[in-house]
């Protein structure tokens, strides 16, 4: 069995003021359109003008996390950068394309194309770091941030000395938006965030974008966030209560011990019922919290999930906006995570404070 | 002359994306990579691209420009001697 | 110190511009017969211009040869994952209806991409084609895979440019080592699109004729397309089994050049890192290596400072042992390249023969050291292979000879 890791510093880009310091998911940002891009900071704070200039919104949106995270940590550096994103730098990629059908055959600007390659967040992280350890991406859509941490529980065990920043990113495009639409993956009916959860179903799923990172390390130090005691995938299944048994079992868990459960409820009423299920069987009575209705939907945003659960443990309080369910537990110790996107690609992962 | 140096300017901090940078801020004989402005090979490329879309020069070895792309008035004199 | 319990290989798959299967790709490589050649199936402006290494089969007739309706939409690059990991599983004998934990482990840079440029326009246009929007993800031809090949277990997808397939090899045998995985079916696979042929010649390092690695004169790299899947086995799991391994998977180290978006450092040492932490994991010493499957794109930058590193590990030209690129047969087929030359390894190993280095014919003079340029059959235990990919990325993997 892998050891759980501890997480020492943790960043995030997103549609809220995320990156704001304390922030505490109270005071939300609202919106009434679909796709919702990211809620900006100022990534000059982060990044000389010389290399922001060329960077991509994934690039930008992960340093800026990796760094806010190594600044939480108080460290420098990193020994290894791991990272996931479903669709790598989408809009340089969107925009190669549209060049090179249009033009192909003439001179064509190549840095859309270097920058749609999909290691270019891991691999701005490491230049602007200077670090010169292991870098790894997973595209696995939608568990692209769970690949990456179980590869960071994997190689902590490994170098029990070192520390990673391991996170996921991901940004809006244009065209594969319209694409989307096209595929019937998009809400119509007044989309909102936060996203009235059960009032008025309909289908369709609010994107979103952002990047959240983490420094971890197979340390527990003083002041640890949390740790992260296992995270696991499931491409394709039916059923999540039976899933989720299992996992607890695995881990010597009764379902009343986790003090929390956040789901990844996001209005689509296709696919909603997935957690619906859990919440009314295996879990009934826990509190339940929700996260893709202030965030949006993008196949990275578990790693922003992971960043919230952090926040609740620190305040030991859950903002009544996200509160879908259940009253205030008196001690945030163990949450769960549990998320899916459009019936496949489900993921867990179970956080402890201490 | 100084027409074509002014030209260069604003097309490179267009496509290079150097958006904190005026015209004025360039200087017809800073180097442009290195200790000077700071270009990269990337750069480099697309310096090359718009030697072409903008004046239909090409430049068919990229080690060909190490010398054009010295400097803004290196640039302005090779357009200025090979433009069609 | 005790190296960790080296990873059995035991089954292998590979379809190329030189061969549909291991063998024939082996033939090829014995023959010195390249696939370099004209694009005939891509529909592109570069079509009479540049060569690449083109597998000349049709998606139509892949749909066939897998038996998978005409209806359902299935990319280029995952097709051609398909056949090479079937052949792979059956080469293992694997049945993963059993107890055992498989996973699937595919890397890939092109994904649904020569759907998406495609389809386009067409898509907002018309229906026809429309069932092709979700392949474009690099992660949606790994899940169509894992259906397809009966893996239930754990997947994944890695997108780290040219380095991927080394890498999906490399996260396969430490989940086998961290207890995770029984068993892994690893590699990659990357398709010829007009993306990545514009993109690269964007770049300017595109060949206008055959690739020449590690030559004075190289002027760049044709691209070619393939994939290339391994089964991987913990060797205890191999030996109940009381299966014969084809070779063994011995080190691994992957590296950041952290030094350019594109360009390699001038000492390579990404390259020079990921190589000494492969040896080091193995245990194994600089001088125990007999063959090196360079990574070697024919372009300036990658043969000069991978040449620099490979001088740096092993400290003089005369201690090199022989090198080659193999990229002359095959053209750099991306996201799959780490896996066909890990195939390339493995056949070295059980054939105790090192491949040619096509096309060399004035070695880097600044460097001081020469490819083989020549089908040599020698004694050999150990190959390192290198794969190296934009944003720095660097990796090395180190083979074994399975006893006799």
């Amino acid at each position: 069995m892998i050891r759980p890791i501890y997480i020492h510093g943790s960043g995030c880009v997103s549609i809220q003021p995320t990156f704001e310091s304390g922030y505490h998911f109270e005071t939300l940002r609202a919106y009434a359109q679909n796709t919702v891009p990211a809620f900006d900071p100022d990534y000059k704070t982060y990044i000389p003008p010389m290399q922001l200039r060329r960077m991509n919104k994934s690039m930008r949106m992960a340093i800026f996390a990796a760094r806010s995270a190594l600044q939480e940590a108080g460290k420098d550096t990193a020994d290894a950068v791991i990272a996931g994103t479903g669709l790598g730098c989408l809009h340089d990629s969107e925009r190669f394309v549209e060049t090179l059908l249009a033009e192909e055959g003439q001179s064509l600007n190549p840095t859309p194309f270097i920058q749609s390659t999909h290691n270019m967040a891991a691999a701005a992280i490491a230049l602007s770091l200077g670090c010169k350890g292991y870098n790894m991406t997973y595209v696995a859509n939608a568990n692209s941030f769970e690949s990456a941490l179980l590869d960071a529980q994997i190689y902590l065990a490994e170098h029990p000395e070192q520390a990673v920043l391991v996170g996921g990113v991901d940004e809006l495009g244009v065209r594969t938006v319209q694409f989307w639409d096209i595929a019937g993956y998009l809400k119509h009916d007044t989309p909102a965030i936060p996203t009235p959860l059960g009032a008025m179903p309909s289908p369709g799923e609010i994107a979103g974008e952002g990047a959240s990172f983490f420094v971890a390390s197979h340390q527990p130090g003083h002041e640890a966030l949390g740790k992260v005691t296992a995270v696991e995938t499931y491409f394709d299944a039916t059923d999540a209560s039976v899933f989720i048994s299992h996992f607890l079992q695995r881990h010597n868990l009764d379902a009343s011990a986790i003090d929390a459960v956040l789901l990844g409820y996001n209005g689509d009423d296709r696919y909603d019922q997935a957690y619906a299920t859990v919440e009314h069987t295996l879990l009934a009575g826990i509190p339940q919290i929700g996260f893709k209705h202030v965030l949006g939907e993008y196949d990275t945003v578990m790693a922003s999930a992971l960043f919230l659960a952090l926040r609740l443990f620190k305040r030991q309080d859950i903002p009544q906006s996200l509160l879908l369910n259940g009253t205030q537990p008196r001690s945030l110790q163990r949450i769960l995570i549990y998320t899916q996107r459009r019936g496949k690609n489900h993921g867990l992962i179970l956080v402890e404070k201490k | 002359m100084s027409e074509l140096t002014q030209e260069l300017k604003a097309k490179i901090i267009t496509q290079l994306n150097l958006e904190d940078l005026t015209v004025d801020d360039l200087d017809d004989n800073t180097p442009l990579f290195g200790d000077g402005l700071g270009l990269d090979s990337i750069d480099a490329l697309e310096l090359i691209v718009m030697l072409d879309k903008g004046y239909g020069i090409k430049l068919a070895d990229p080690k060909e420009g190490r010398k054009v792309f010295e400097t803004i008035q290196t640039m302005a004199d090779y357009i200025e001697a090979n433009r069609k | 110190m005790n190296p960790p319990s080296p990873i059995a290989i035991t089954g292998m798959g590979a379809i190329s511009a030189i061969g549909e299967d291991v063998a024939a790709n082996f033939r090829s490589l014995v023959q010195s017969r390249h696939g370099i050649g004209p694009i005939t199936l891509l529909d592109t402006y570069h079509r009479d211009k540049l060569m690449v290494g083109e597998i000349n089969i049709t998606n139509t007739e892949l749909y066939d040869r897998l038996a998978i309706p005409r209806h359902e939409a299935y990319t280029r690059s995952t097709l051609l994952a398909m056949a090479a990991a079937r052949e792979a599983m059956a080469m293992a004998g694997i049945d993963t209806n059993d107890d055992y934990r498989t996973g699937l482990i595919s890397a890939t840079t092109v994904g649904g991409m020569d759907a998406t440029e495609r389809y386009y326009d067409d898509y907002l246009a018309a229906e026809t084609n429309r069932h092709f929007i979700p392949t474009h993800p690099c992660g949606y031809g790994t899940e169509q895979m894992a259906r397809y090949l009966g893996v239930n277990g754990f997947i994944t997808t890695i997108s780290t440019a040219c380095s991927s397939a080394a890498n999906a090899i490399m996260l396969g045998a430490r989940m086998i080592r961290a207890g995770l995985l029984d068993r892994a079916i690893v590699g990659g696979t990357d398709c010829l699109s007009r993306f990545t042929i514009n993109g690269f010649n964007s770049l300017m390092i595109y060949s206008p004729t055959h690739c020449r690695p590690f030559d004075e004169n190289r002027d760049g790299l044709n691209l070619g397309e393939a994939a290339a899947y391994l089964v991987l086995e913990a060797p205890d799991l191999a030996a109940r089994q009381s299966k014969k391994p084809l070779a063994y998977l011995t080190g691994y180290g992957n590296a950041n050049d952290a030094f350019h978006q594109t360009a390699s450092s001038d000492n390579g040492e990404g390259a020079f890192l990921a190589m000494k932490t492969a040896l080091e994991l193995a245990a194994l010493k600089p001088s125990d290596i007999d063959y090196i499957n360079a990574h070697g794109t024919a372009t300036p930058n990658n043969d000069l400072t991978e040449g620099h590193a490979l001088l740096r590990v092993f400290e003089s030209p005369d201690a090199l042992p022989p090198f080659s690129s193999t990229k002359a047969f095959t053209g750099h087929t991306l996201a799959a390249a780490g896996a066909i030359e890990a195939i390339f390894s493995v056949l070295a190993l059980q054939h105790q023969v090192v491949f040619a280095n096509l096309n060399c014919s004035q070695p880097i003079a600044s460097l001081g050291i020469r490819p083989q340029t020549r089908l040599e059959t020698k004694q050999i235990n150990h190959v390192l292979s290198n794969s190296l990919g934009f944003g720095g990325n660097s990796s090395a993997l180190l083979f074994s000879k399975a006893d006799d």
